[in-house]
């Protein structure tokens, strides 16, 4: 496992928490990038890339409340083994059922954090920010599947047979 | 041996959970120092190139703006200040008359914000000063508009203010005008609201609430919000108040600690 491309991907998590995420919010609503990520290194590299990664994660995504830590740790951690074994379980070359499942963990992993904050009115705060952060963070995931996939594809055709 | 890699690779998958485990035993733990720590490491290797480079960014933008409405501000400031100083020697004469003991003097130590966590509302902030710089749990933090929420967590080198957005935050303020108290509270739905106010309560839209010095943490008389609108409902015991803050905690940038000077 090398470890320098996941020590970049961990900057480039505290840069999305820093400057990043403020740009790129819609009305109060962004994306998800740390269970993105996560599940891009699931479906791409391994289970136990992701597992180290994912606690790294939950201490960058925590950092500013350390109260929440122990719940992004395990709400992440639990993303990283629970995505793998529907991997090794489930056809996931369909890109479809890649994004069902990453809107899973999104709801799965929105929901414990805000639980960790505030249980006070979820009704609204899951329709008016969770499910439009959702939708976000799959479009995002979206795109950077289809762009994997298209660049695989065009590796595999350009190899001489 | 054909079961060897087998039982090799189960050992393995327990080992990294088990380290997980441990890893949120140790955080999750109350009052455990290790989430603190880790925050803290974070924050050092990771955070702070990008803090720095935002700071030196938002600098740049800022200093001609922030210069030409610092001069406004000082104009109309230095009028104001006459009157004020006119105003506290006719109070602290007064007190003297009446005997009551003088009010809790306060110096403002500016502080600078690093980094804002949110939650699709800003719920806390880290400021970049901490313990070593003389700052202490529980206080006071301030901007030039209001007040902006208390010190929550101290490290040695940074401190995590928790702001009045933060659902868990409540404070006890008053209607400046009818001197009249309650409680204000943030929560996603409504905003900011002012709650435990009686039905019959005076409060019209526009009015100051300000902090009212009860329950020992915050200092009376700061700006919190103004009243946005009010809502009255035939039978209800108390009245719904929806507030404006003070402070557009979105755009919090350089605030102040108040040290207590006695």
């Amino acid at each position: 496992m090398k470890i320098i491309p996941y020590i970049l991907y961990l900057y480039l998590l505290a840069f999305f928490y820093s400057i990043l995420s403020e740009i790129i919010t819609i009305y109060g609503v962004t994306i998800d990038l740390t269970v993105l990520m996560i599940a891009l290194i699931v479906f791409y590299k391994s289970e136990e890339a992701a597992l180290w990664f994912s606690s790294a994660a939950a201490i960058i995504a925590a950092t500013q409340r350390p109260s929440s830590m122990p719940w992004e740790i395990i709400s992440l951690a639990g993303v990283a083994v629970i995505a793998n074994q529907l991997k090794l379980r489930m056809n996931l070359e369909s890109l479809v059922s890649r994004l069902i499942i990453l809107g899973g963990f999104l709801l799965i992993h929105n929901i414990a954090i805000t639980a960790s904050i505030s249980l006070d009115n979820f009704a609204f705060v899951f329709i008016r920010y969770i499910i439009p952060g959702t939708a976000y963070t799959l479009l995002v995931g979206w795109l950077i599947f289809f762009f994997s996939d298209n660049r695989s594809l065009l590796k595999s055709a350009n190899e001489p047979s | 041996m054909a079961w060897f890699p087998t039982v090799s690779h189960k050992n393995r998958r327990l080992f990294k959970f088990s380290l997980i485990a441990i890893l949120f035993l140790l955080v999750a733990f109350p009052g455990s120092t290790v989430g603190p720590f880790l925050g803290n490491l974070s924050a050092t290797i990771f955070y702070s190139p990008f803090f720095k480079f935002r700071n030196y960014i938002e600098s740049l933008q800022n200093v001609a703006v922030e210069n030409s409405r610092l001069r406004n501000q000082l104009a109309q400031m230095s009028l104001q200040l006459n009157s004020l100083v006119e105003a506290r020697r006719e109070n602290q004469r007064l007190r003297k008359f009446i005997g009551f003991d003088a009010p809790p003097s306060f110096r403002l130590a500016p502080v600078k914000i690093v980094s804002v966590m949110q939650h699709f509302y800003p719920l806390s902030a880290i400021i970049n000063k901490g313990k070593y710089d003389g700052i202490k749990a529980n206080q006071t933090i301030v901007s030039p508009f209001g007040l902006v929420g208390k010190i929550k967590e101290v490290m040695p080198h940074t401190a995590t203010v928790q702001l009045l957005t933060d659902p868990g935050n409540a404070i006890s303020v008053r209607v400046a005008d009818s001197r009249q108290i309650g409680i204000v509270k943030f929560s996603l739905e409504n905003g900011m609201i002012l709650d435990n106010l009686p039905a019959d309560a005076n409060v019209a839209k526009g009015d100051l609430i300000i902090s009212s010095g009860l329950g020992g943490i915050y200092p009376s008389g700061l700006p919190v919000a103004r009243v946005d609108s009010v809502y009255a409902n035939q039978g209800e015991i108390f009245k719904l108040v929806k507030l404006r803050p003070a402070v557009n905690f979105f755009e919090i940038d350089e605030l102040y600690v108040l040290v207590n000077e006695l």
